[in-house]
């Protein structure tokens, strides 16, 4: 099955490339801090020796935002802006190491020096930026014709009451079975930049659509499979996220430990989806 | 009492003609109606022919009769309702209004010429929803009042409780309704009088407990749905119906009719519950007749009995919100159009909350113009009881596995972050709030020291004053001093001179006045002090040495300040380093409050009204103080902070 050694390439090459994928976890980890800590700080000034906080114990209890007032909406209006913030420099810095991978899986065969790794990240930062932007693009506008289009159609039909979830089912279904299919072609137009070192996005959209063509079966599984999986994980991710309520030190840590590990995961199998494309195409 | 009978006899010809939904008459029924009416869909236009009777229970003969012409609100954007909730027509078939067409008393003189428009509340001689008619000859004592009334009702658009969208329509306010002409002595009044507010944005109910005969005469595709109890449907012929409906011993009585209605039909011991939704809200059925059954049950075990067999609810339609959330006793409205989510109890919460009005206005009819707070405040008070007890505490109104919001939590929120809190006292007319804070002081800020109360006297104490107040004031007219006079009473029998002589230093503070609690704690100091005990006598000084085996004492000092003006007892729990706890007790009366101990343990936290009792007070983050900062919470809230934004960065970026 082609597939399915493109899938065990794609998952080898990617454990080869764990240094890096240490880097990005790293980095990007500090980055995060600059924020947070910040925040935490500021959450002890709103809250100083109250024991109040521990209302937050099971869950956010909204009923404490009348309590603390406008310090509280301060803490929340920077929360929200420094999240926003860390979005656009974790774009900026994700698009920046997929450079470095996508160099990796084409050229040494994961074994990149770190080095090699940042040398390479930088050369591509610029193309990786246009095609992920044009990629985004690409998806926005599929999903409002996929997704926009039946929504508002049945609204105009049902006079502006929203369509049920059952229905919706279906256009949720045809808009996750498309999605592969722009992600292939981001990945392989990333993969042609990194192989010929050229720096024209849109020449390497049109090889990322032309590998698409050739091996349309084994590219579409490959990436339809990853996506399905990190899709399982993500939501476990949420889930753990949500319902994990640590309530002492030692285990807080433990949390810490637990989420930094799934997060390192998540990397791993975006970097198998990277990998595995690159041996699609290859 | 004897008055009462005198009334009930008189008028027993006319009430019991159809005695048929009671066993015996609730109350003194001093009022009743007759109506036929036709509603015209395409018009908005009800007409109708009524036949109203008013009993004089006074001892003086009354020379006119005050009545409510609630739509004449709609239909000028300078009435008093018009200007306050700055309603406006959807065009100009959007105008509502009442007009009387003929009016004769029983011996069928004319009495159209002796009606005028007067303004009682606010003198705007622009509002005409009161009518004051002055009659050829005085009611005399025991007698009863009979007018034979045509009238005309042009249902306004947009609806504000009672109007029209499209086929759409909601019935309320809309026939000429008696006033309550008030004895000397009832609700505090010197002399008698005649008691009928104009149409005010946010208050419309004081009335009489009445019977309705009311038949209806509409076309067939129309459902309907009202506060009577169903008697017949007949086919007219040429596409038209006919509805007949009764009911007895209610305040309002209103109705609905809309062909896109569904209907589901449940029981509750003996009472039929209706409920009238959108083909979307009927979905949200069973957790609908869930939160009305809930109320049910929680009311007649604490409060008093729902003593009618039918109840109908109505979900209106997306267009029609605008008549959701109102209450007319044996009919109200709920809201959400079965658009909210599960996890978000605020339809539920509505339901729970007009339901609660067939006892707080309904049955212990208020005057809700005059004392809102009686009404919406101990109404909102039990709705945040139910919703909470019923959905699990601290979960009542929001309910996810990272957020929670309780039903009382919500209302108090409301209170104690509004920066209008002392701006007036919780006693004023519907009217008379100013800058828009009616509804917080009305309702949230009453239930919250409705809260304080029972948190203060017990919850079985309090459950207690409702049954009190139940079995004294149902089916009369019960004013804020009644209610406070029933507190007093049951908390003395219960609790003595616990509290004091009464509760009115309480209702002083709360009710009449307008500061605000809040009580914090400054701090915590503990100092080492030497194990030697001082011994002064005389001019010499001995020490003696303290037998204990550790030498290190401890000399706590908890700090603790009132800087709001209000004053409750409240009680304080100190938590020491050997685990021990004290829990201690301030009457709040001076400014500031040290606590000292002396001890091998030192004081590390202190937390004020411990049990969450005092809901009044405005600031609960300075209620406790701990010597150490590191709480949990905060830190997992840091650690998944972090992880969040991993996963959302990885998520964004293909
Ligand atoms: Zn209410």
């Amino acid at each position: 099955m082609a597939l399915l050694r493109v899938l065990k390439k794609g998952a080898a090459a990617a454990a080869l490339s764990y240094k890096q994928l240490l880097v990005i976890w790293v980095v990007s980890l500090i980055m995060i801090l600059f924020v947070s800590f910040p925040l935490r700080v500021m959450l002890n000034a709103v809250f100083g020796n109250s024991m109040a906080v521990m209302r937050l114990t099971d869950g956010f209890d909204a009923g404490l935002l009348g309590d603390v007032g406008k310090p509280f909406l301060y803490l929340i209006s920077a929360a929200s802006t420094g999240g926003l913030l860390l979005l656009l420099a974790g774009f900026l810095l994700y698009t920046f190491f997929a450079g470095g991978l996508f160099a990796s899986y084409t050229t040494a065969w994961g074994g990149l020096k770190m080095t090699a790794f940042i040398r390479e990240s930088a050369r591509n930062f610029l193309p990786f930026l246009k095609v992920n932007l044009l990629i985004l693009l690409i998806i926005a506008g599929y999903t409002l014709i996929v997704l926009g289009i039946p929504v508002a159609a049945r609204m105009a039909l049902a006079k502006g009451s929203m369509p049920e979830g059952g229905s919706m089912i279906l256009f949720y279904s045809i808009w996750l079975l498309g999605l592969p299919l722009w992600l292939f072609v981001a990945d392989a137009s990333r993969r042609w930049i990194a192989a010929t070192g050229s720096d024209k996005a849109f020449r390497a959209m049109g090889a990322g659509f032309r590998a698409l063509k050739e091996r349309f079966w084994v590219s579409y599984g490959t990436v339809l499979l990853i996506l399905i999986i990190n899709a399982l994980f993500i939501f476990i991710s949420f889930w753990y996220l949500a319902c994990s309520i640590p309530e002492k030190g030692g285990l807080i840590f433990l949390f810490l430990i637990v989420t930094q590990i799934m997060f390192f995961i998540r990397l791993f199998m975006k970097a198998w989806r990277y990998a595995s494309v690159c041996e699609a195409v290859r | 009492m004897k008055r009462f009978v005198i009334a009930v006899c008189l008028s027993l010809p006319l009430a019991l003609a159809g005695q048929v939904i009671v066993d015996t008459p609730l109350s003194a029924r001093l009022t009743g109606y007759d109506i036929d009416a036709i509603l015209e869909p395409d018009s908005h236009v009800v007409s109708g022919d009524m036949r109203a009777w008013w009993v004089n229970n006074s001892a003086q003969p009354v020379r006119d009769v005050m009545m409510h012409m609630y739509l004449n609100a709609f239909s000028s954007n300078k009435s008093t309702f018009a200007r306050g909730g700055r309603w406006s027509p959807a065009g100009d078939d959007g105008w509502g209004w009442v007009r009387i067409e003929s009016m004769v008393d029983a011996k069928g003189q004319d009495l159209t010429d002796s009606m005028r428009y007067v303004s009682p509340d606010d003198g705007n001689e622009y509002d005409r929803t009161v009518l004051q008619v002055v009659l050829p000859e005085p009611v005399q004592p025991g007698d009863t009042l009979v007018l034979k009334i045509s009238f005309e009702s042009k249902l306004p658009s947009p609806i504000v409780r009672t109007g029209y969208a499209d086929d759409f329509h909601f019935v309320a306010q809309w026939f000429p309704k008696f006033g309550v002409y008030e004895t000397a002595g009832t609700r505090d009044r010197e002399s008698d009088g005649w008691n009928c507010h104009q149409f005010h944005p946010s208050s419309e109910f004081y009335s009489n407990h009445s019977v309705y005969n009311v038949t209806v005469k509409l076309p067939e595709e129309y459902v309907v749905g009202s506060g009577g109890m169903f008697m017949e449907e007949l086919a007219l012929g040429e596409g038209m119906k006919k509805v007949v409906w009764r009911a007895e011993d209610i305040v309002d009585f209103a109705w609905t009719a809309w062909p896109g209605y569904q209907v589901m039909t449940r029981n509750w011991r003996d009472v039929d519950i209706t409920f009238l939704a959108s083909e979307k809200g009927i979905r949200k059925a069973d957790q609908q007749f869930e939160a009305v059954i809930y109320a049910l049950e929680y009311l007649d075990d604490r409060v008093g009995p729902y003593p009618w067999p039918h109840l109908t609810f109505v979900d209106p339609p997306m267009s029609g919100q605008g008549a959701g959330g109102m209450e007319y006793t044996t009919l109200f409205t709920t809201s959400g159009g079965g658009l909210f989510p599960s996890f978000i109890r605020m339809p539920e919460m509505v339901t729970i909350h007009e339901f609660g009005h067939a006892y707080f206005m309904g049955i212990l009819a208020s005057n809700e113009f005059e004392e809102p707070w009686i009404d919406e405040g101990i109404n909102s008070y039990w709705e945040q009881r139910i919703v909470d007890d019923s959905y699990g505490d601290g979960y009542g109104l929001l309910r996810l596995p990272f957020i929670k919001l309780s039903d009382a939590d919500q209302g108090r929120m409301v209170y104690v972050s509004s920066r209008s809190q002392t701006i007036s006292t919780n006693d004023l007319p519907s009217w008379m709030y100013p800058h828009g804070t009616y509804s917080m002081m009305s309702y949230n800020k009453a239930a919250t020291w409705l809260h304080t109360l029972e948190g203060i006297i017990t919850t079985e104490t309090m459950d207690n004053v409702f049954r009190e107040y139940y079995r004294r004031w149902a089916f009369r007219h019960p004013s804020g001093r009644d209610f406070i006079a029933v507190v007093n009473d049951v908390v003395r029998s219960e609790h003595g001179n616990r509290f004091g002589e009464d509760m009115n230093w309480f209702f002083d503070q709360v009710l009449y006045g307008h500061e605000v609690c809040d009580y914090m704690v400054s701090g915590i100091t503990s100092n080492k002090i030497r194990s030697y005990s001082g011994v002064i006598d005389g001019d010499s000084v001995t020490y003696v040495k303290s037998d204990r085996k550790s030498d290190t004492l401890y000399l706590s000092r908890v700090s603790l300040e009132r800087p709001g003006g209000l004053i409750l007892p409240v009680e304080v729990l100190i938590g020491f380093d050997d685990g021990s706890e004290i829990i201690e007790t301030w009457d709040g009366k001076a400014a500031w409050k040290d606590f000292e101990y002396t001890g091998t343990s030192k004081a590390v936290w202190v937390k004020v009204d411990p049990d969450d009792k005092i809901d009044l007070d405005v600031n609960r983050v300075n209620n406790s103080w701990s010597s150490d900062q590191e709480f949990p919470a905060a830190r997992r809230m840091a650690k998944k902070f972090i992880f969040l934004m991993q996963i959302m960065i990885s998520l964004i970026t293909v």
